[in-house]
């Protein structure tokens, strides 16, 4: 009978590679010539750019009149895919920052690639409150700037607090990609032959030159920045939720939904990370380093924060019913057996039943059933979004005024534009830049640290 | 050796261990600036190197604690002081509406100079022109060696010594590392032509893009400002018409609300024997009065109604309001004359009001009554 | 080597051969030759002060550009300011519209010499400051882009060319001489003329063209009525009604509220016996109807009976009361004896009425004699007019009648059988000129196809606005003035004479009709007050006699415009004897197959105003559809036929096939399909060409009510889009049945239970509590009451809003998405049973809450509190995030999903004149602006500012806002709500007042009194 000592942690990376070998790994899709896959993948993804742009023109020259928007239903497609994006983006955060504290190793080999997601999707994200306005070309006015009008914005509005949490949150991220690209650009710097390249590195590694004394206060910097981040990456969904929570439409406004809503976010967030991992490892074959440890610990996360998201939409119907408001009770029956019933049960069996199969050892490690799944929960998020937002304006106070969204083209346009946005950008990302981190891979390597000595 | 000014003296090693015992060595022999290369943070590394622990949560607790209350008293000033608005009914000043930005804002700054301070403060970046970079040793280093350097201007440095306590340490290879010379003597490039020329075209190609998006593209639709809306505006033209006028004159021989046409066209003495006025000399009335004479009559009828205004010569002399004849002239010619005019004067029908012609006779007979005054007044 | 040597250290080889050098080159801040060693060659080219003057160059560049030059307009004042007039300021002039046969005297509010809004005269005594809706749109018609602008000749088929004035008179003229000379019919259509001097100028011209024939019609005409009346008391003078003093009033088909009579007077009569305040006099309403009206929706009692079946009814009705009461009446002997055949409770049975219902009916009338009223519809056919004065002579409620104003008719109407003689002499060629004097026949009478009969006639002439059907076919199409450009009188009531002045200089090429005839009467050369002189003339000879105290026809005259109608001495009439000698009910075979009735539409009424946007966008008070007419059956008989909403039907009544959308309708009469006239224009302007269905061609010529025809069904499996601007749900859907009652969003009573427990709605209203101390607002607060027991649902405050606002029309496809944007609504509700609906109508706008919940959430402040209390949209602050329509529980916030004056149908509403009717105080909005309910603000500040001016301390006072002003009910109350003595302060405080979802703790400042049904009953 053998017993497993669980204190000893798997290795992150699998094999021995020396250190030269995970360079070698890292960049080589920088400079070999890209694959013909990567070709049609990109052109796939700008074509949906494409589409998108086009939507969005015609959306800019005639009005949002041209979407699905209306009298009672002000907010469709443009408020759910914002809400969608930023959850996505959570996922890097969180495993850039939170398993950065936890001091979970097995980050280290998905956590740049996370963040470039986080950074990407807080993009997309940020496009749709900006497209969303009436009158795109004064957005201006939601920034607290000293104007003709003497005016400023209006502090109690979650959608300013919008505005401040999602710029904080993408600001933040980027620096805090960017201060881990650092190193690894130095190393790219010393690596590369090419004149050109050079120069781009050694603007953007500023000079870095892999010194102790520098490495002392980078840490420090980074441990800060992981400690910044994880209480933002908290607050911006909270504050997203609040859009929400902080108005008196029944079914927007209840206090679960800033938890629920960062569960949600972690959740649909991990399905992206893990669908596009499940990728990107394949086409570089470097499985030895984004290893299916990494791939089966990110299912176990999707399964409990898949549950949580199950118990949010139960408690929900429980407090509805408890708080005796037939108004509030109305409107979630209404979600079950009203006309966007079909939108409800897809988001349930998405999100709660189909994750369920991540009890069993044999899915959560087998690569497409999970893919599949991760597919699933981001169709499922989606339409989270979509319900919260559409059923609950649709059939609110006044019968009277009560009406039915139908999404037009344009709205679907710009939905395929701003997942065309995203994956040009990973596409971009991944032919520039070392999708995993050089220097943190080293350090994680099988003697990497020393034995003795150091004092840790 | 060729004329170049050396830098520093580097050794790389291949194993972590290794270089850990090799720092401490060179500690111990005492030598202070030098620095230790790797390819990654190694633990143990600084402390070896006796380095302090970075101090740099200092500066983010400064700037993350200045951020929030900055944002704090903004809000309150703008909320309470600069513009308060009654919003939901709520009061100007509310606390748990600022805790959101209030945190952003401290997150932001915190998390931005953290990172400023350390780059372009601590580590003084950015600094291509390091004498390290862009070496052999760097090149190592960058992949899989842990390299030593140590500076020239340490107070004990020697050549040779130093090579030879690399080599003692067990160094794979050593390396003399030089300033570049080449670098160092650059001439500033900004009085350049090109340069010059390069900033006179960028500055006239944004101030035409400038001038196009402000004046020209802002303007085409979609834009609206709603600064010209499609209504007519009172004194606008109108292409509806031949004459071009928007506004228009009312058909003749119609009677708009409060508007009867005057009876006594033509007609001064039964308008003098009907008409009386309506108004009571009430102070109010009097003021009314007052002000309308000086901006209609005074002109011409002076100040105090001698009828010595600096028009006189210039057209027939006006008359006295104080004669006679107008002392004894009921209001009622007084308000036909203002109405329908009398030899060159002309008619104030559409300059005055009916009521603030009769204040007018009013005022002209206070006018009157203070130049000569009744019996009763004298007393 | 010297010791020395030794003892200093070196730092490199060559520090140690050359000391000097090194040691040098450290003293130096910079290295071996970076900038010590000056070379003039080596200076750049550029000097510092030239580098200076480039730069301060260059960004002047930049601030140059940054300078604004926009064209900022020019300035095109009076050259003669016009004494009444003060730029800036609303002049008002009172005059007349003749929208209907009831000619309504107006106030119309003019800027700068042109007109913006119209009002009912306030000192008018039948209009009392009120007009219905079609009064408010008409001044859509003023301004419409499609008018006439210069008379036009036929050239070809459908093809037109400019003639001049003169051209085309001297042709006109020079054919009517010949006609005449031929001895040929001059036929001369006309709507019934109800102005005397028109009638006036009408008979010089018979007198110039003796061979003239007049043929006067009405749409919808009383002319059973009349004629009647005729019958039964042997004068043509039919009295109006005493409404306010009824306390019974049972309507037969009569749609008092919306079409029938004289609505205005009838409309606010029946509001003072809703008074809340005066439970004495609250009256109870009786609709026995088929098609579910708006009278109807507002009946305590009501009555689902087929129009055909009405006449069984009465004479049941009749026989139950007179075995019940022994009237002094003396009627005719046959009618006695056929009333015995017909038993109530058989009738009742055989229609499965309710019995209770019909009981209380009967009792009621017993109980109430001579206060209680029986109106029958001018639909209705003579039997029924006839019985209805018999009932109620039997009743003795001719004590209602007003004979001291009763109903003039300067002329007969002419038969549909004159029309068909008309034909007949056309086609024997008989007839020389047709003259279609301001109408439309063709389209009128569709059923008689006159337009083959035009096309044979070698001159047809037609003075009208705008194209027309009848246009179509004639050879000259004169352009006349609209009515605000117009001179004229009108005597509609015996003591009330109306004066219409021009409130604008005529705009295009156009003459007054009146002048155009005058000219081809006497020949003589046009000029603008051609018509006026004849006009005052008359008055001078005519009128001014009747006044023998007054010594001036000047002063009279300008006093009588200034007023708009004079009253004359009443010749005080008594009551005729009743002098019916004989009556037999004309027999007609009543069958059970599906009736077909034709109603007047509420809105478009007779398809006059076809062009009108404004009247199509209004959402049908009952059905809520908007730009359509359509077939309305009830659900049993939608079952029966298997048909459901929009399925397109074949009507045909053996002549004529038409194809109409259905729409199902809870609470129609079985077996009937009612249809409403005034859509299918095929020529008018570019708004209402093609929209919805003529069915003019389904009036049945033969019958006695003309309007009621029996027809069969055909499905014809294709489906039409009808678009209704609210959703209604099935009554049988639980799932969402009665929330308006649930919800608390209507509460309603009963008289018995408002009696026995006048608390019966505080009880119900919440507690309320804050977490934050409230605002204070100070002098002045405004807010509004609505009474829900006054409000009809005639959308007349809708138009108002409408005109005074400029609001634009969004068109069928946007209201169907959802995105109509009239600023108040009146929200309809259904309970009951499919085939027993009561219907709660109610006025919703914005609330201006306290607290309200869309100032919060709006990002950019661009919406937020006055300190008078009002919810206030800063347009050009405002991005559009539509954050606050989402958050604003009554859904009344109305967003610029594009610009909808380019949107809707290609730029219709950027065509000028349409500008003209903009209010010149109200921003005209962009696209992507949220807009709403303002209280009227501009008004408000009017009104601050005149007391401003005056040097008053503002309390508030004599603020109206738009829709209060339009409201014929005088349902709506506006003001200051801190005066304790203002009607809002008091009404607040009422028994019966209740916020609408006050629950939400939002603080509405909108209050509506609870409707009191006067049923037998203590629940509704």
């Amino acid at each position: 009978m053998r017993t497993i000592d669980y204190t000893i942690e798997p290795p992150v990376v699998e094999g021995k590679p020396s250190l030269s070998s995970i360079n070698e790994d890292i960049a080589r899709p920088l400079e070999t010539k890209p694959p013909k896959g990567w070709y049609i993948a990109i052109s796939i993804s700008l074509t949906m750019l494409l589409i998108g742009a086009v939507s969005l023109a015609i959306t800019f020259i005639k009005g949002v009149g041209v979407w699905g928007v209306n009298q009672p239903v002000g907010w469709g497609f443009d408020i759910v895919n914002f809400v969608f994006w930023v959850g996505i983006g959570h996922a890097g955060t969180l495993i850039s920052a939170i398993l950065f504290l936890l001091r979970q190793r097995w980050r280290t080999s998905i956590a740049r690639f996370a963040e470039a997601m986080t950074i990407f999707a807080v993009m997309c994200a940020g496009l749709f409150p900006a497209i969303h306005t009436g009158r795109p070309w004064l957005d201006g006015y939601l920034l607290p700037y000293p104007n003709q009008h003497g005016l400023w914005v209006n502090f109690t509005s979650p959608l300013l607090w919008d505005v401040f949490a999602v710029s904080t949150y993408f600001t933040v991220s980027l620096v805090f990609w960017y201060i881990g690209l650092i190193p690894d650009l130095a190393t790219l710097r010393d690596r590369t032959t090419n004149k050109f390249k050079k120069v781009i590195y050694s603007i953007f590694s500023l000079g870095w030159r892999h010194s102790t004394k520098h490495w002392n206060h980078y840490e420090m910097a980074y441990l800060i920045l992981a400690g910044f981040a994880t209480p933002l990456v908290l607050s911006v969904h909270t504050i997203v939720s609040f859009d929400f929570a902080v108005s008196i439409m029944p079914g927007w406004h209840t206090t679960i939904f800033p938890p629920y809503f960062v569960a949600g976010a972690v959740f649909s967030g991990f399905a992206m990370v893990q669908n596009v991992l499940i990728v990107i490892r394949k086409v570089f074959k470097i499985e030895h380093i984004i290893t299916l440890d990494t791939l089966e610990k990110m299912n176990k996360v999707m399964l409990a924060t898949g549950m949580m998201v199950g118990y949010a939409y139960a408690m929900e119907f429980f407090i509805a019913w408890y708080s005796g408001n037939p108004i509030e009770q109305f409107v979630f029956l209404n979600r079950a057996l009203g006309p966007y019933a079909w939108a409800y049960w897809t988001m349930v069996s998405c999100n709660v039943l189909f994750t369920q199969l991540f009890w069993f050892k044999k899915i959560r490690r087998s690569i497409p059933v999970m893919f599949v799944i991760g597919v699933l929960v981001n169709v499922g998020m989606w339409f989270e979004r979509f319900v919260i937002v559409v059923t609950s304006l649709s059939r609110d106070y006044l019968p009277s005024s009560w009406g039915m969204y139908i999404p037009s083209i344009f709205d679907i346009g710009i939905l395929i534009g701003s997942f065309g946005l995203f994956f040009t950008l990973i596409f971009l990302f991944i032919r520039t830049l070392p999708v995993v981190s050089i220097a943190e891979v080293k350090a994680v390597l099988p003697d990497a640290q020393p034995t003795h000595g150091g004092n840790h | 050796m060729e004329n170049k000014p050396l830098y520093s003296i580097a050794a790389t090693f291949s194993d972590v261990n290794k270089t850990i015992d090799a720092v401490q060595k060179i500690n111990e022999a005492g030598y202070k600036n030098y620095d230790v290369h790797a390819p990654y943070p190694v633990h143990g590394l600084p402390q070896a190197m006796k380095l302090k622990s970075s101090k740099l949560g200092w500066v983010t607790l400064v700037f993350g604690f200045s951020g929030a209350v900055f944002a704090f008293l903004f809000m309150y000033w703008v909320n309470v002081f600069d513009y308060p608005l009654i919003v939901g009914g709520k009061p100007f000043y509310q606390l748990p509406a600022y805790i959101p930005v209030m945190f952003e804002v401290t997150v932001l700054s915190a998390a931005v100079f953290t990172v400023v301070w350390m780059l372009f403060i601590l580590f003084k970046f950015p600094n291509n022109s390091h004498p390290l970079i862009d070496t052999d040793y760097m090149k190592r280093v960058s992949v899989d060696r842990y390299g030593i350097s140590i500076q020239a201007n340490d107070e004990i440095f020697d050549f040779y010594k130093v090579k030879e306590f690399f080599k003692s340490l067990g160094a794979e290879e050593v390396f003399e590392i030089y300033y570049k010379v080449d670098e160092l003597q650059d001439r500033p490039k900004i009085f350049d032509k090109k340069f010059i020329s390069f900033l006179v075209l960028t500055s006239v190609i944004v101030s035409a893009i400038t001038y196009f998006v402000l004046n020209q593209l802002l303007f085409m639709s979609p834009f609206n400002w709603m600064h010209k809306q499609f209504r007519l505006n009172p004194q606008t033209s109108t292409t509806v018409f031949k004459d071009g006028f928007g506004m228009r004159t009312p058909v003749e021989g119609t009677v708009a609300r409060g508007y009867l046409p005057y009876p006594f066209k033509g007609k001064p003495a039964e308008a003098e024997m009907k008409l009386v006025n309506p108004l009571v000399p009430t102070e109010q009335v009097l003021k009314l009065g007052k002000s309308k004479y000086l901006t209609y009559c005074s002109p011409c009828h002076g100040n105090y109604g001698f009828g010595d205004s600096r028009l006189r010569g210039q057209f027939p002399n006006p008359p006295t309001l104080h004669s006679d004849k107008i002392r004894n002239m009921k209001d009622g010619g007084i308000f036909h004359i203002i109405t329908e005019g009398q030899n060159v004067m002309p008619s104030y029908a559409s300059q005055l009001t009916v009521d603030e012609r009769w204040a007018i006779v009013h005022y002209i007979r206070v006018l009157q009554r203070s130049v000569n005054p009744k019996e009763s007044d004298l007393r | 080597m010297s010791q020395d040597n030794f003892r200093k250290h070196w730092k490199s080889l060559r520090d140690y051969y050359n000391p000097e050098e090194l040691k040098k080159l450290k003293e130096d801040e910079f290295l071996e030759g970076t900038i010590d060693t000056v070379d003039l060659a080596g200076m750049p080219p550029i000097s510092r002060r030239r580098f200076l003057a480039l730069l301060s160059a260059s960004s002047a560049f930049a601030f140059a550009a940054c300078s604004n030059f926009k064209d900022k307009g020019e300035i095109v004042p009076y050259n003669k300011k016009p004494e009444e007039i003060i730029i800036g300021n609303a002049n008002y002039y009172a005059s007349s519209l003749n929208c209907c046969q009831n000619t309504c005297s107006v106030l119309v509010k003019t800027r700068e010499g042109r007109p913006i809004k119209i009002d009912g005269n306030p000192d008018h005594p039948v209009n009392q400051g009120k007009v219905c809706i079609r009064g408010q749109a008409s001044i859509l018609n003023l301004y419409d882009p499609d008018r006439l602008k210069s008379p036009q000749q036929r050239v070809s088929n459908r093809q037109f060319a400019p003639i001049s004035w003169r051209e085309a008179n001297k042709s006109i003229t020079d054919a009517l001489k010949k006609s005449v000379d031929q001895n040929k019919e001059i036929a001369f259509i006309s709507y019934k003329v109800n102005s005397p001097t028109t009638l006036l100028v009408l008979n010089e011209f018979k007198q110039k063209y003796p061979t003239t024939k007049f043929y006067f019609y009405s749409n919808f005409s009383n002319k059973a009525k009349i004629e009647t009346w005729k019958e039964v008391y042997g004068t043509s003078e039919v009295p109006s009604i005493k409404l306010n003093q009824a306390k019974v009033i049972l309507s037969l088909e009569s749609d008092f509220l919306s079409t029938d009579g004289d609505v205005i007077d009838q409309v606010r009569q029946f509001a003072e016996t809703r008074n809340v305040n005066d439970l004495k006099n609250f009256s109870r309403l009786y609709v026995v109807e088929g098609n579910l009206t708006l009278t109807g929706s507002n009946a305590d009692y009501r009555i689902k009976l087929r129009p055909d079946y009405q006449k069984d009814f009465l004479l049941s009705l009749l026989n139950e009361i007179l075995k019940r009461t022994n009237p002094k009446v003396n009627l005719p002997a046959e009618l006695v004896s056929q009333i015995k055949n017909y038993d109530l409770n058989s009738v009742v049975s055989k229609h499965k009425l309710s019995k209770e219902v019909v009981s209380t009916l009967v009792d009621d009338l017993i109980k109430n004699q001579g206060k209680s009223i029986v109106l029958c519809g001018d639909r209705n056919g003579k039997d029924e007019q006839i019985l209805a004065l018999i009932l109620n002579e039997v009743l003795g409620n001719t004590s209602l009648y007003d004979f001291s104003s009763t109903y003039v008719n300067l002329v007969e109407e002419n038969s549909i059988q004159d029309f068909e003689n008309l034909i007949q002499k056309i086609n024997q060629g008989l007839v020389g000129i047709v003259i279609n004097f301001d109408c439309n026949p063709v389209y009128d009478f569709s059923y008689l196809k006159l337009s083959d009969a035009f096309s044979k006639v070698n001159l047809v002439v037609t003075l009208t606005e705008q194209k027309s059907e009848t246009t179509a076919f004639s050879n000259f199409v004169l352009p006349i003035h609209n009515e605000l450009e117009s001179w004229n009188d009108f005597q509609v009531r015996s003591n009330i004479l109306n004066l219409q002045q021009p409130v604008i200089s005529p705009m295009y090429d156009t003459r007054q009709k009146e002048s155009v005839l005058i000219t081809w009467t006497t020949g003589e050369v046009y000029y603008d007050s051609i018509y006026q002189r004849k006009l005052k003339s008359r008055w001078q000879n005519e009128v001014f006699t009747k006044f023998p105290t007054l010594d001036n026809f000047d002063t009279f005259w300008y006093a009588s415009l200034h007023d708009g109608f004079v009253t004359l001495p009443s010749k005080t009439t008594n009551k005729p004897a009743f002098a019916l000698k004989s009556f037999n009910l004309s027999n007609e075979n009543k069958s059970n197959e599906i009736l077909l009735s034709i109603y007047p539409h509420p809105y478009l009424y007779d398809g006059k105003f076809g062009n009108n946007g404004w009247l199509h966008e209004v959402p049908h008070p009952i059905s809520k559809i908007v730009w359509d007419n359509y077939a309305a059956i009830s659900p049993k008989t939608a079952k029966d036929l298997n048909l459901k909403n929009g399925d397109l039907i074949q009507v045909s009544n053996g002549k004529y096939n038409v194809g109409l959308p259905v729409f199902v309708q809870a609470g129609l009469a079985d077996n009937l399909i009612c249809v409403e006239t005034g859509y299918g224009r095929e020529e008018c302007g570019e708004i209402g060409k093609g929209v919805g269905f003529n069915v003019q061609f389904l009036i049945n010529k033969n019958s006695s009510s003309v309007y009621n025809s029996y027809v069969n069904v055909k499905k014809t499996g294709e489906v039409y889009n009808l678009v209704t601007a609210q959703e209604h749900h099935s009554l049988d859907d639980t799932f969402v049945k009665d929330f308006h009652r649930k919800r608390k969003i209507i509460q309603e009573g009963t008289l018995l239970q408002y009696e026995k427990d006048p608390d019966f709605i505080q009880k119900e209203r919440p507690e309320l509590l804050s977490i934050v101390n409230e605002v204070k607002y100070k002098d002045v607060k405004w807010a509004m009451a609505i009474d829900m027991n006054k409000c009809i649902g005639c959308n007349a405050c809708v138009v108002s809003c409408v005109a005074e606002n400029n609001i634009p029309m969004v068109g069928k496809d946007q209201v169907e998405k959802g995105r109509e944007m009239h600023w108040i609504r009146i929200d309809t509700y259904y309970s009951g049973t499919p085939d027993e609906v009561t219907v709660s109508n109610q006025p919703m706008l914005c609330q201006h809450c306290d607290n309200a919940p869309c100032e919060n959430v709006c990002p950019v402040s661009a919406t937020n509190h006055s300190p008078d209390g009002l919810n206030q949209m800063a347009y050009n602050r405002c991005v559009g995030t539509r954050y606050c329509s989402n958050n604003c529980p009554y859904k009344v916030r109305r967003f610029n999903f594009f610009d909808f004056r380019s949107h809707f149908n290609n730029e219709y509403q950027y065509q000028e004149p349409l500008n003209f009717l903009n209010n010149p105080e109200v921003t005209v909005r962009s696209r992507g602006v949220m807009e709403k309910c303002t209280f009227c603000v501009q008004r408000i500040m009017e009104a601050r500012q005149k007391a401003i001016e005056q040097g008053n301390e503002f309390d508030g006072s004599g603020v109206m806002t738009a829709c209060q002003q339009a409201c014929p009910s005088n349902a709506i109350v506006f003001g200051n709500m801190l005066d304790k003595n203002s009607e809002v302060s008091k009404l607040r405080n009422h028994k019966l007042a209740y916020y609408v979802l006050e629950e939400t703790n939002v603080k509405p400042n909108v209050t509506y009194i609870a409707k009191l049904r006067n049923i037998n009953s203590e629940s509704v």
